[in-house]
Order: C-alpha cells, then sequence, then structure tokens
C-alpha cells in the first residue's frame, strides 16, 4: 500500500473545500515568501524546469505581471545554476521519467512545508483531469479565486494566465486535446498503432528542448500548456504556461504534470505497455556524459536519480486514486482494420489472427515545398512538390497492400519551426479544396500542433543551435482516401497551416520545411 | 521527424573507416605526405634565410602540401562529418544522396583547403624564421589555449551543430548542399584553427600531437551547444561516456556473475 495518494483536484468541486488545495496554496506560499537563491524557494524550483531570469525584455523573470511577484535576485552562485537550472527534458525519451523525479521533489518540499503549518504528513499533489466529466475539462476554481477562505492572497492565483482565448477563461478545449496516445504500444518508435516517435520520447541524450516530442508530450501535454498560458490580451506577451522557461512559475504546472505522469503511470498499467530497457535510457543522460538528473530535497542534500527510479509508483511510494487501464490495442488490429479500409477485406482477417506485423523500416523523402514558410495572422499556404517516382511507389504499395505486402504510411513533416511566441496552436490540413473553410474538413485534417518551447530550441546558442522544433504527423489515413479516390495521381499536394490565434508580427514564427516522407517495405 | 537509423548507420560506418585508413596512412607515411605538409616548422636548419626561403619553397611543392593536409582533413575531421551528413541524406531524395553528399563534402573541404594554404603558410614561414625552433608552437598553443576558453570559441562550435532545411530539388537542393557543407566548414574551422596550427608549429611529435588534437576537436563536438562564456573545454566528454559506459558494463557484469 503507497504512503502517499495523489488524487482529483477536482474533488469537493475543485475549491478551497478540497483540502488538497488548501494545503497546496498554503505550500506555495511558504515557498515563494523564500528567495530565488534559496533551493527550497518556488523561484529556484521553477528555474530547475527552466528560467529567463537574465533575460532584459519579456520573457525574462523581470518583466512578468504580478502576482506573483518573480524575482530575479539573489541569485545563487554560478555552480547551482549549473547543476540545478535549466533542467527539463523535452523532445526525449526523458521526458516522461525527468518530470517525475521533479514532481517527486516539488511534492516534498511542499509537504514539509505543509507538515510544518501543521497540515497532514501524507498531504501530496493533486492532478488535473482535463479529460474527467462535467466541468473538469475547466481549471479547478480554487486557481482562479483572489483571496484563500481566511482573506489572504492566493498563491494559486496568478496574473499571467490567459487562456485559450485571450480573456482568462482557463480551460482545456477536447478537441484537440485528447488522449490518443494512450492507444501507443510502444515507448519509443512507431507502427501500425503507435505514430513516431512513439508513446514516451525519441532516443536522446540530455534534451533541454528542440527536436520531436513524443506522442504523450505532444498531445495533451503541449497542447494544455499552451492554451492554459494563452496569449495576453496586449497581443505581445503570453501567459507563464506557454513558455518552458516561465511554466515552472505557475502552480497549475504541477497540477497539469500530475496528470501527465497518472497517463504514463496508467498506460504502465497495460502489461503490454513497457518503459525502455536500453541502459541508455535506463541510466539516464549520465551515460552518455551528460548531465544528470538531480534535485534539491528537503532537509537532505542533491537527489540524483535516473529513469530507472523511476520506472514504476511501485517502487516509489505513492499512486493515483484513479489509474483507468487503456484498452490495448495491437498492431495487428491496426493493420487489419487499414487492409479493410483499403479493400484487402478478405485477407485482413489473417492479420488480425496475429499475422506477424513487420513494419516497413525504410523511410523516404516523397516531395517537399520549397523555401521556408512564415506564418502569419491567416496562418500560411504551401505547396509540397512530389516526386514522380517516389509518388508512384507509395500508390502501389497502396494497390498492392495484402497482409505479407504492408502498405505504406505516410508522414508530413514541419521540419525547422522556429520563432519567438510559444503560445501558439497549429493546425495543419492536406489538400484542402480552395476557400474551404477548414473546420468544414475535419477529415483533411492531418493534426494539430502545440508550439510549447519554440523560443528556446530557436535560440542560436540553445541546446540544440537553433534548429527550432520538428513535428512529423501521421497523414496515412488521408493518403489512403486519396489513393481510394484515385486523386494521388498529382504532382503536388497543397498543405494549409492555421493559426487558432492570431499570431502577432514580432513572432516571426517560421517552418523551415514542410515534407512528406513514407515508411515501407 | 522520422528517421531510418540505418541510414545514419550507412554513413557512420564508412567514414569511421575512411578516417581509420587515413590515419594508418599518415603513421606509415610512406610517400612522406606527412613530413611535407605539417613538418614545415622543421624548415631548413641551419641554412642561411635568404637561401632557405627557396629551398624551403622546393622542398614543399604546394601539391604534395595539399594532398598532406587533405589526407590529414580526412584523418582528423571526417567523424565529425557523421551527422550533418545523415541530416543531409535523411532529408534528400533516395536517388540524390550521393550527389548531395559529394556536394556538402565540396563545400566543406574547400573551406578547409582555403583555411590549410593560410595556416601552412604561417607554419612554413615560422619554419623559415625561427627553425627548429618551439617558440613559434609555445607562442601558438598560449594562443590556442585563450582560445579554447573563450566565448568565440563556443559560437563556433555552437554553430557546428546547426543543421538547418534544405531544399529537396533542382539546383536549390545542389545549393543548399554546397552551402550546408561551406558554412559546416567555416564554424569548423574557426573552432579548430588554432590548436591545428598549434600542432603543425611543433618541430617534432606531429602525429602524436595531431591525434590528441583529434580526440579534443570530436569530444568538444560530442557537448551540445552552451551559452557562450570563458570556460574550459576539453576532454569532459568523451571521458564521461568512458567512464559512465564502463560503469554501466560493470554493473551488467556483476548481475551476471553474481545473480540475486
Amino acid at each position: 500500500m503507497a504512503e502517499y495518494t495523489r488524487a482529483n483536484a477536482w474533488n469537493n468541486d475543485g475549491t478551497f473545500d478540497n483540502p488538497d488545495l488548501l494545503w497546496y496554496a498554503k505550500g506555495v506560499g511558504a515557498m515563494q515568501a523564500r528567495e530565488l537563491s534559496d533551493p527550497s524557494s518556488w523561484w529556484f524550483f521553477a528555474a530547475i524546469h527552466g528560467e529567463y531570469v537574465s533575460e532584459t525584455d519579456f520573457p525574462g523573470w523581470g518583466f512578468l505581471p504580478a502576482p506573483p511577484p518573480v524575482p530575479t535576485s539573489p541569485l545563487p552562485s554560478q555552480g547551482d545554476q549549473d547543476q540545478y537550472w535549466d533542467q527539463c527534458q523535452h523532445q526525449s525519451w526523458y521526458f516522461p521519467p525527468w518530470h517525475r523525479g521533479y514532481l517527486l521533489a516539488l511534492e516534498a518540499q511542499i509537504r514539509a512545508d505543509v507538515i510544518s503549518l501543521g497540515g497532514p504528513a501524507t498531504w501530496a499533489l493533486p492532478y488535473w483531469n482535463y479529460f474527467g466529466p462535467g466541468q473538469e475539462f475547466n481549471i479547478p476554481p480554487a486557481f482562479t479565486q483572489q483571496t484563500l477562505p481566511d482573506g489572504s492572497p492566493n498563491p494559486l492565483f496568478v496574473t499571467a494566465r490567459y487562456g485559450p482565448a485571450g480573456d482568462g477563461s482557463i480551460f482545456v478545449p477536447i478537441p484537440p486535446v485528447n488522449q490518443g496516445c494512450m492507444s501507443n504500444n510502444l515507448y519509443t518508435g512507431n507502427d501500425a498503432a503507435t505514430p513516431p516517435p512513439g508513446f514516451g520520447g525519441p532516443a536522446t541524450g540530455f534534451s533541454h528542448g528542440g527536436g520531436t516530442s513524443g506522442n504523450l508530450e505532444s498531445n495533451p501535454h503541449n497542447l494544455v500548456h499552451v492554451y492554459v498560458g494563452g496569449n495576453a490580451p496586449d497581443g505581445q506577451t503570453y501567459g507563464l504556461m506557454s513558455d518552458p522557461g516561465l511554466a515552472g512559475l505557475d502552480p497549475i504546472f504541477y497540477l497539469h504534470h500530475a496528470n501527465i505522469d497518472r497517463m504514463w503511470a496508467a498506460w504502465n498499467a497495460n502489461s503490454s505497455d513497457t518503459n525502455p530497457t536500453d541502459p541508455n535510457w535506463l541510466n539516464g543522460p549520465a551515460a552518455v556524459g551528460e548531465r544528470e538528473f538531480v534535485m534539491p530535497w528537503p532537509g537532505g542534500g542533491p537527489w540524483v536519480y535516473t529513469p530507472q527510479q523511476m520506472n514504476s509508483l511501485n517502487q516509489l511510494n505513492y499512486t493515483y486514486d484513479d489509474l483507468p487501464v487503456p484498452a490495448p490495442v495491437s498492431a495487428e488490429d491496426m493493420l487489419a482494420k487499414r487492409l479493410t479500409r483499403l479493400g484487402v477485406a478478405a485477407a485482413a482477417p489473417r492479420a488480425r489472427e496475429g499475422a506477424a506485423v513487420i513494419p516497413g523500416k525504410k523511410v523516404e523523402l516523397v516531395g517537399a515545398n520549397q523555401g521556408a514558410l512564415a506564418i502569419t495572422s491567416s496562418g500560411a499556404l504551401t505547396t509540397v512538390k512530389l516526386d514522380t517516382g517516389v509518388r508512384r511507389k507509395v500508390s502501389a504499395s497502396l494497390a498492392l497492400a495484402s497482409p505479407t505486402a504492408h502498405p505504406d504510411r505516410v508522414f508530413l513533416n514541419l521540419e525547422n519551426v522556429r520563432g519567438t511566441h510559444d503560445a501558439s496552436v497549429l493546425s495543419v490540413y492536406i489538400n484542402l479544396p480552395e476557400g474551404a473553410n477548414p473546420s468544414d474538413h475535419p477529415e483533411l485534417l492531418a493534426g494539430t500542433v502545440g508550439l510549447f518551447g519554440l523560443r528556446r530550441a530557436s535560440l542560436t546558442d540553445g541546446r540544440h543551435g537553433g534548429e527550432g522544433l520538428n513535428f512529423v504527423l501521421e497523414i496515412t489515413r488521408i493518403f489512403d482516401t486519396l489513393h481510394l479516390d484515385n486523386a494521388l495521381h498529382v504532382d503536388s499536394l497543397p498543405v494549409r497551416i492555421v493559426s487558432d490565434q492570431p499570431v502577432p508580427e514580432q513572432a516571426e514564427i517560421t517552418v523551415g520545411r514542410v515534407s512528406i516522407y513514407r515508411q515501407g517495405q | 521527424m522520422i528517421y531510418d537509423p540505418r541510414e545514419l548507420a550507412r554513413v557512420r560506418n564508412p567514414v569511421l573507416l575512411l578516417s581509420a585508413a587515413a590515419w594508418i596512412w599518415l603513421l606509415a607515411d610512406p610517400g612522406g605526405l606527412m613530413m611535407q605538409a605539417h613538418c614545415a616548422a622543421a624548415g631548413s636548419g641551419g641554412l642561411p634565410l635568404r637561401a632557405s626561403l627557396p629551398m624551403l619553397l622546393a622542398m614543399n611543392p604546394p601539391a604534395s602540401l595539399a594532398a598532406g593536409w587533405g589526407l590529414m582533413l580526412v584523418a582528423m575531421m571526417s567523424p565529425a562529418l557523421i551527422l550533418p551528413i545523415g541530416h543531409l541524406r535523411l532529408r534528400s531524395f533516395k536517388r540524390r544522396r550521393a550527389r548531395a553528399t559529394l556536394l556538402f563534402v565540396a563545400g566543406y573541404a574547400a573551406i578547409w583547403m582555403a583555411a590549410g594554404g593560410v595556416l601552412l603558410a604561417g607554419a612554413l614561414a615560422a619554419g623559415w624564421l625561427a627553425p627548429n625552433s618551439y617558440l613559434p608552437a609555445v607562442g601558438v598553443i598560449l594562443l590556442a589555449i585563450v582560445w579554447q576558453l573563450s566565448p568565440v570559441k563556443q559560437r563556433c562550435l555552437n554553430r557546428c551543430h546547426a543543421h538547418t532545411e534544405l531544399a529537396a530539388f533542382g539546383v536549390a537542393a545542389d545549393l543548399d548542399a554546397l552551402r550546408f557543407g561551406a558554412s559546416h566548414g567555416v564554424w569548423c574551422a574557426g573552432s579548430c584553427w588554432a590548436l591545428m596550427l598549434s600542432s603543425m608549429l611543433l618541430p617534432r611529435g606531429h602525429v602524436v600531437a595531431m591525434a590528441i588534437v583529434a580526440v579534443l576537436t570530436f569530444s568538444e563536438r560530442l557537448e551540445h551547444p552552451k551559452p557562450p562564456r570563458w570556460r574550459w573545454r576539453g576532454l569532459g566528454k568523451v571521458s564521461r561516456i568512458a567512464a559512465a559506459q564502463a560503469r554501466i558494463r560493470l554493473q551488467v557484469l556483476q548481475r551476471k556473475v553474481l545473480p540475486t
């Protein structure tokens, strides 16, 4: 029996009648009362995730609207900064385990403060399950109150939290936010049931932003961040949750991540959904000569941990009050369904009965647009020119598909996405008729992506040399439909990118290249 | 980005083999190329300056110098090209991969050959003015240490990690491959020039010095980009990897030998 149980923040209607939330608020208040240089302060913990303490303009910490009043001094020693700050793992297979350890450390610190304030010794972080019933897609009301029940300022209240419409109404729009990743069956990699780069993320070294997000990270994690943070009414700045260098300052961050952690635990609860056994994952980035994961721990020295230690809740003495086990989805079933869709009905049952699914491994460029694409307020439109020979190869694989000759899978890449405005959500449509309203054509939607981490990934001297973010969207279903409609014999395909909110001019969001790849035998 | 990990292996294995072959050639030095290209500092000691200059040039014909320099580049720098060439090939049509790789290498080599002209001229001049002296080497080593610690060096290293977007079709794709190679060469030369020159100026022990520089440059290239500031950059990454992997293998061995 675990000693600590994380419970739904919407218990007792998500108000301060929920003792988990009331004590969380008091604990946050205690941490916020400490100085930036103190490893047990709220600010220090936020900087562990990511920080802009020294920036001379927004999103510098000195340019954020209060509350909370974010300090930029006194700075800890350079050694402490190098050891602890700017650690968060994104676009990486370390995303789930690093954040699990981060939550544990923050939770331990809050619990220590809760106990010192006379609270329960078993206090645990609540989670915000935006997929829950009724109104639970809304932020728990305790986060929107300016004062605690005793009339003192509410440490959970944040000014720079603007929501999807930028009007201060904080909720998670479902869809496009969804739990589709829970049907993945590979942590890293891809198959018929798992789009690349897999549930947990791509194999990387220490990855503080830049590259391609895993499926759990992409949706719901990234989208929830940018929807909750949102754009400020001034149209220039954005909310704390929208940017990894600010996100840890907002108390809702940790409830969002408790839910992401809960989803990982629920995914693992399905016995076929296992974490990597690669020593480079188990031992963390220190195994390849990079920074180790380390947190301050109340009453102790630095706590160093590895993904192996984060592998399951059982070994960590905590659990969740609700861990719904996702229904198993097999790659064989997904292939059988696809073959049926492609008209290979007679053969499909063989695939379902367990014919080994041998995913095609060859990856090949099918086509690309020409030149970088600027995203403006009205979005962007480009044309992906297709290589005739490779396009024919895709067509042939679809036409000759069988349980032994698997049809190609097709992916659209947004490569080298750069810019300065993380609070952006882009929806990508393929082959949308001219003048058509995108929302009338959900069948042509390749995917919706949140640009959480865009700014940091675009810094020339950032950890990925300014490569920006990459997104890979599976468009196999759209290609199947084109094939069935005899509409695949084309030299190019239009790709339209729509932003859910006007993109500020100074955001300078560009997509370096839009490309289409095939993966086949 | 979806990619085929085997494609990276297809680049890595032949490049490492090529580098190893070039090292073997340099160490054996059957045609004296290494001496030609990198022992310029030894000069023509003992001869009067005016007489030694023509002799020095006669002893070091440009074609031999270029060949020796090229061979050394293959040995030292090719492992650092595995990732950018992999990036290039993954973003190119299959039928264009070989051509794109050649253009990238041409762009990269052009920059390094031009840099080699300057560095070799410097080494020849040092050998002419101070034959068999360690003084020029010591001076440049001090400069190399300052460069090694500097924020400018970090900027160069950071830009070596810039794997940018590339056109897929036609002349634009060719130009992008060439440009990618050239820009990579610029930042690579900017990062490594001082270390290279230091080892070239040594009157003796060039090959050992070049091998040390090769390990150092490869190690620092393995590091992620960092904020530019004064700091030591050296063999940290390689030694950390070696230590961590040794520890992991030891743990695996212990588990096998001492099962619980």
